[in-house]
């Protein structure tokens, strides 16, 4: 039976901002459907209306042209709307098998042979008996779909179901959601990457500021037009000058890194030498799990190897701590924004506070200067455009887009002479991308050097003026990039060789 | 020989008596925290339902009205508590310290009248065959109804935890509150009951002490045994059995230790006060070190604030 879901006239508003204003929308059965916004586009406030969550200020849904009244999420589960949220909603304590049966009607023995029918169906492998913490993202997600499925929904919705991801597992999602799609599931995709959108969906719906700008046929879209629609603006192409000058002054220089460590869930490195010119922006490639957290660490001295030779500015600095480096004009931008880079209870001031402790004068005399902290840190709001004046804001509300700003700024306004950055824009919308990319190619403008290691080979391509593949631990030759295609780093990251 | 056997018979026997407040104090409030809730006014609840049983004992002269009387008293003054922390979302540690505050005030006022009456003789158990049968005997019969109750309490927890529905729902939503939410569970109504099962529990807890166990009114009655029944859920890892054990402990060494203070060991009193205290903590804490077993145990949302998304 065909499903028909209408959204119309939605509007929800919450103080100082209009979430949903006015949203119609309409999705059968049989197409996937993108939802496609930014973060903070409304997207997310639309399916909590939809999963009964929250309840609109205006507006109706009808599936079937039936008037749905969702006032909770039961009313949502009577109605067959599935819903798989981006943060899970499993309780980690509980075993699957818990998780599953609790919103059940039907007796523990016909559930455990009804959910193993679905296992098999859709060759997912998961132990029932074990609790939810010791699952992997991706099963964590399977064991929401198999909830969904449990209630045979007409509807399915996915919020950002990619974003915690790898890469192996997205594929599977992709299978396993077309399979629903043909078996008459309406499947509803709410994500902010582009490609995702060309190559799963069949349908896109465009959100920007709490409104449906455009509704189209993905076939007729492509990254570039779409991104457009997402943002509001053409985004300018950012196109790099590559440095291509011998004869500047070698500014870092790393000689014989080995690390060695008893951890199985480390990475060993093996013998890596590499060096940096100033104004360089050299490129650190490789899938990720080969030995590129060890090296971030050991480059920022949270590890120390004192066996290495590590040159800065004609200083050994192997054997200094991070602070240490930092006062002698290095600066860092971890992979985890939230648990590395920045404390997310703390208020902005505060974070910005942290690495600043001899560069400024935000200590007398062991006491805080909260008015010169403040200062200088809406100085990095302004300047790093982070979305927000108010320095009081607890680091946890900003958007990862924001928030990375904010380190950014942090770390730049030291004017330090070496940038290390490791995926920088790891799950930023394409605005902040644009806007951390930018700033990246300015560094180096500005004569400054950049170590840039990233599991995205189009960012690299675009950013750097040498590039190395990590593999296993193994550093490969250093190539110009303008001699680098993407599917020559395809093959030194998959363990191949060039020559 | 034989006097020995009996001996030690009648101190078991006086160790589970004494261990019993506990164990029902902490089965109620394993409950309330299991479902993410943290009531710290359990000593309060106590002594409002000491005083309550007794009172409702001194007036009404039957004591089937007292202990149910207690119960609902704990169950009303846990309700205060419920409302100030689930729909006027206050601090649950605060306002459980006030709780303990304000039922201790309003005991001792509530109490003035009844010091010094003496409390009723509260019908024992099998009590022939406590006197028939040597060492077993004063161990297992000859008790009240309400210590058989307190001994099965924590199995029956246990199984509710762990076999039924509605102990499912309890610790998903002691788990995580917004998830159970975006399931359809109302987590508020859940956490009320659980709170005010909690409560009733410590009144009957108090009304064991002011009408079975000391039976009379004695100002303060419940003398700190509310926090060691709130410590005894934390150390035993919020495991209905562990609380069974701890409590035992905490009971028995009590006992002991007024027997050797009694005897004369050549200890310094302070020390021997201090063993019981000390003893339950290092049992608990050795008997529960599976670190991967007290993760799945404990209410991840214990204490925390839940509000719905309108």
């Amino acid at each position: 039976m065909a499903t028909d879901l209408r959204i119309s006239n939605i509007s929800k508003i919450y103080p100082g901002c209009i979430a949903n204003d006015n949203v119609s929308l309409q999705f059968k059965s049989g197409k996937i459907y993108a939802l496609l916004g930014e973060n903070g586009a409304g997207k997310s406030t639309l399916v909590k209306i939809l999963s009964g969550i929250i309840s609109p200020d205006n507006g109706e849904v009808f599936l079937n042209e039936k008037n749905l009244k969702l006032s909770s999420p039961l009313d949502a589960k009577k109605n067959k709307i599935g819903m798989v949220f981006q943060h899970f909603n499993l309780f980690e304590t509980l075993s699957v098998f818990e998780n599953l049966s609790i919103d059940a009607t039907e007796d523990n023995k016909s559930l455990r042979v009804r959910i193993n029918e679905i296992l098999k169906k859709y060759n997912f492998s998961i132990d029932l008996d074990v609790p939810v913490l010791n699952l992997s993202a991706g099963q964590k997600q399977k064991v929401e779909i198999i909830r969904c499925l449990l209630r045979s929904p007409k509807v399915l919705i996915m919020d950002e179901p990619t974003s915690v991801l790898t890469e192996q597992e997205t594929e599977e999602l992709f299978i396993s959601l077309k399979k629903f799609c043909d078996e008459g599931i309406l499947i509803i995709y709410i994500t902010h990457k582009l490609k995702e959108v060309l190559s799963l969906c069949d349908e896109v719906a465009v959100m920007r500021k709490g409104k449906v700008v455009s509704v189209s046929q993905t076939q007729n879209e492509k990254v570039e037009t779409l991104a457009s629609k997402m943002v509001g603006q053409k985004l300018a192409k950012i196109k790099k000058k590559i440095n291509t000058s011998k004869n500047k002054d070698e500014i870092f220089k790393v000689k014989h890194l080995n690390f060695y460590s008893d951890d199985p869930f480390e990475t060993n490195l093996v013998n890596l030498n590499f060096s940096l010119k100033k104004g360089e922006c050299l490129g650190i490639a490789g899938i990720s799990g080969n030995g590129q957290n060890e090296l971030f660490q050991i480059l920022s001295g949270e590890i120390i190897t004192p066996d290495a030779s590590i040159i800065f500015r004609n200083k050994e600095i192997a054997k200094l701590n991070p602070k240490q480096r930092r006062e002698y004009l290095m600066a860092f931008s971890p992979e985890d924004r939230i648990s590395q880079a920045a404390v997310p209870e703390l208020k902005i001031y505060e974070n910005v506070a942290l690495n600043n402790f001899k560069s400024s004068n935000f200590f007398e005399k062991g006491l805080v200067n909260e008015r010169k902290i403040k200062e200088h840190s809406k100085k990095i709001l302004s300047d790093f455009s982070v979305n927000t004046d108010n320095v009081e804001l607890k680091s946890q509300f900003l958007s990862g887009g924001n928030l990375q700003k904010l380190i950014l700024g942090r770390e730049l306004i030291t004017a330090p002479e070496l940038l290390i950055c490791y995926n920088p824009t790891w799950g930023l919308d394409v605005g902040a991308i644009n806007y951390i990319h930018e700033t990246l190619i300015k560094i180096n403008d500005e004569e400054k050097s950049t170590i840039l290691i990233s599991t995205d080979t189009e960012e690299l391509l675009k950013l750097s003026d040498r590039i190395a593949v990590i593999y296993k631990g193994k550093l490969s030759k250093i190539m110009p990039s303008v001699e680098v295609t993407p599917e020559k780093l395809g093959i030194l990251m998959g363990g191949g060789s060039i020559d | 020989m034989s006097l020995d056997i009996s001996f030690i018979g009648v101190l078991i026997g006086s160790i589970m008596a004494s261990s019993v407040p506990l164990i029902l104090a902490a089965s109620g409030e394993l409950i309330t925290e299991r479902s993410g809730v943290l009531n710290l006014g359990v000593e309060g609840m106590m002594i409002i339902g000491a005083i309550s049983g007794f009172a409702l004992m001194v007036i009404t002269d039957n004591l089937f009205i007292a202990i149910i009387g207690s119960m609902l008293s704990g169950v009303v003054i846990s309700l205060i508590f419920g409302f100030l922390t689930q729909s006027l979302l206050t601090n649950h540690v605060a306002t459980g310290l006030a709780l303990t505050i304000f039922g201790i005030g309003l005991s001792a006022m509530l109490g003035k009248n009844f010091v010094g009456i003496p409390g009723k003789d509260f019908p024992i158990l099998f009590s022939s065959l406590r006197e028939s049968i040597p060492f077993f005997g004063p161990i297992l019969f000859g008790h009240s109804i309400v210590l058989y109750f307190a001994f099965a309490l924590p199995f029956l927890t246990n199984y509710f935890l762990k076999k039924t529905k509605l102990g499912l729902v309890v610790r998903a939503v002691g788990d995580s509150p917004v998830s159970a939410s975006n399931q359809g569970i109302n987590v508020i109504l859940v956490r009320y009951c659980c709170i005010l099962y909690g409560g009733g529990m410590c009144g009957l807890a108090g009304a064991y002490l002011s009408l079975i166990y000391t039976p009379q009114w004695i100002e303060n009655m419940t003398a700190g045994r509310g926090w060691i029944a709130l410590a005894l859920v934390v150390f035993a890892t919020w495991s209905p059995i562990k609380v069974l054990i701890g409590a035992i402990i905490f009971g028995g060494i009590s006992i002991l230790q007024l027997h050797m203070q009694a005897v004369g060991f050549r200890i310094p009193v302070q020390f021997l006060i201090a063993l019981p205290y000390l003893m339950t903590i290092i049992v608990l804490v050795v008997i529960s070190r599976d670190s991967r077993k007290i993760k799945l145990n404990t209410p991840t949302s214990l204490g925390r604030i839940f509000y719905k998304e309108k």
